[in-house]
């Protein structure tokens, strides 16, 4: 009870906490819904309790703070029940929907007592945080670039984000080594928790890490495995699906769950529901590498047939001809003395046909031509008769003729005149007919009719 | 014609260009036993390829330790 000391009434501060519980106890007498972020969670794992900070924000800025109690055993409760609805843990920094009490104690104050939180709220609001990030992704433009990095022909050297001790990591490790054909599929793991709260930085931090290697890698897997459906959020966390998304090389997943696909999957180069199935898309493409690298090589040994069946075809049709060429060589030999045969036999009896005949005829002319020569020798005979008559009388004429032309000849000639005492006189070799040409002096020459003479001229006597 | 160095990718781009020169028949017999002996060649470099390790693991790490 208050005491009073010089008119004033003094509480004790256990009394005015006590008033300050009593009337909240009173005037909030029952449990009610409030909408609030989950600042802090402030879990103690001993005891098994959580003081949440619970803050209102408007334009980023806290207008209304609270502290808040989760006893261990509504904590259990209100975990499953998430869980089991949205695959989520209460996680730092989430909007939620939660069933309060207010509580006042006198030694630690005012704060809510959390009874429960609506988990179709909390459903609702990791639904809103993915889409803001995806909204974000696009809006920047980034969305589709990892899908974009070219994939190596053979992916085989993998920087594996994963927990070495993980269900899903051994199973993938299993697979890639597993093939008979001994691909060597080689890895280096970078470990990090892949769910619940703190997977989201982890997961960045070790891709910003491969990002300083990125040169020695041909791809990042992102494995996870055997964890259930919780704690996949951080896969829808913003600035991790950003770093995927602007990676340098292609980042590939296999996350391992039954429900939607997380943002970080959905901008992944390659995206395989489990690590089982991502380990077989790989070995798929060293597989098919191998099997054309077989088909080629039977196409190749196809070639090489080829060929060899063309030099056996070649060969073959050399033999072929060889002994057509024979056979025709032959057969045209064979024919051909069957021909000259025929021939020889056609000529003999042809000449023996035509000697026969020619002897015949021989025969026959013979007869001829001595009719004929008879017929002829007594034509001439009669024509001798004929030509030794005529030619007699024709004679005697002409000789009769040619005795007095004699005659007439002979005494023309200069001889005969000269014989008579006529004379002739040259003067230089000429004739002279008269005195014209000479001169007193000049030398004449005179023939006669025996000898003659050289005389000068002594005087001349023109004629009149 | 290109060097050991040639990478397994283009390699496989050579050789799959080959293949289908040998397959379409457009090769002539004179070109033939070249392509097949090249071809052949291909698909050695390529299987080797398959089981070639190729991760520098210590490099990794010493550039790793460099910068973190």
């Amino acid at each position: 009870m208050p005491e009073i000391v010089d008119n004033k009434q003094i509480f004790t501060l256990r009394e005015v906490a006590e008033s300050i519980r009593r009337t909240l106890a009173q005037r909030y007498t029952s449990l009610f819904w409030v909408k609030a972020e989950m600042n802090k969670l402030n879990h103690y794992g001993h005891s098994g309790h959580c003081y949440p900070d619970l803050v209102q924000k408007e334009a980023g800025k806290v207008v209304a703070q609270m502290r808040a109690i989760i006893w261990a055993a509504d904590f259990k409760r209100i975990e499953s029940a998430l869980q089991r609805v949205t695959g989520e843990t209460l996680r730092e920094g989430s909007g939620l929907l939660l069933q309060v009490a207010i509580q006042f104690d006198p030694n630690h104050g005012l704060s809510l007592l959390i009874k429960d939180i609506d988990p179709v709220f909390s459903l609702g609001e990791l639904e809103k945080e993915k889409n803001e990030s995806i909204q974000r992704l696009m809006s920047q433009g980034v969305f589709h670039l990892n899908k974009q990095q070219p994939m190596p022909l053979l992916p085989k050297r993998l920087a594996v984000i994963s927990v070495e001790s993980s269900k899903g990591y051994a199973d993938f490790m299993l697979l890639l080594g597993s093939s008979k054909k001994g691909y060597n599929i080689e890895h280096m793991l970078f470990p990090s928790l892949l769910q619940g709260e703190k997977a989201a930085r982890q997961i960045e931090n070790q891709l910003l890490r491969i990002k300083k290697v990125a040169h020695h890698f041909d791809a990042v897997a992102i494995i996870r495995g055997g964890g259930g459906e919780i704690g996949l959020a951080a896969f829808n966390d913003y600035q991790l699906a950003h770093t995927v998304c602007a990676f340098p090389i292609p980042v590939i997943t296999g996350i391992g769950h039954a429900t939607n696909l997380t943002v970080t999957e959905m901008v992944a180069h390659t995206n395989a529901i489990t690590p089982s199935e991502l380990a077989g898309i790989i070995l798929a493409r060293f597989d098919a590498f191998s099997q054309s690298l077989e088909e080629a090589g039977s196409a190749l040994a196809n070639a090489a047939k080829l060929l060899s069946v063309n030099k056996e075809y070649i060969k073959y049709q050399q033999l072929k001809l060889q002994s057509i060429a024979t056979f025709q060589f032959q057969a045209s030999q064979k024919l051909l003395l069957g021909e000259a045969g025929k021939l020889s036999q056609a000529a003999f009896a042809g000449l023996q046909h035509a000697t026969r005949k020619l002897g015949e005829t021989t025969l026959q002319q013979r007869f001829l031509v001595h009719e004929q020569l008879k017929k002829e020798k007594i034509k001439l005979d009669g024509f001798l008769l004929l030509m030794q008559r005529k030619p007699l009388t024709a004679v005697a004429e002409n000789t009769s003729r040619l005795e007095s032309l004699e005659r007439m000849v002979g005494m023309l000639n200069p001889e005969k005149v000269l014989k008579r005492g006529y004379s002739i006189s040259y003067h230089d070799g000429k004739v002279l007919f008269g005195t014209e040409q000479l001169s007193e002096g000049a030398v004449v020459s005179t023939k006669l009719g025996r000898g003659s003479f050289m005389s000068k001229v002594i005087k001349k006597e023109n004629e009149n | 014609m290109k060097g050991k160095n040639i990478s397994y990718t283009e390699a496989y781009a050579e050789l799959q260009l080959l293949v289908s020169e040998l397959e379409k028949g457009e090769t002539t017999v004179d070109e033939l036993s070249e392509k097949v002996k090249r071809a052949a060649e291909l698909i050695r470099l390529c299987k080797s390829k398959l089981t070639a390790t190729e991760l520098e693991v210590n490099n990794i790490l010493l550039e790793l330790g460099d910068q973190v």
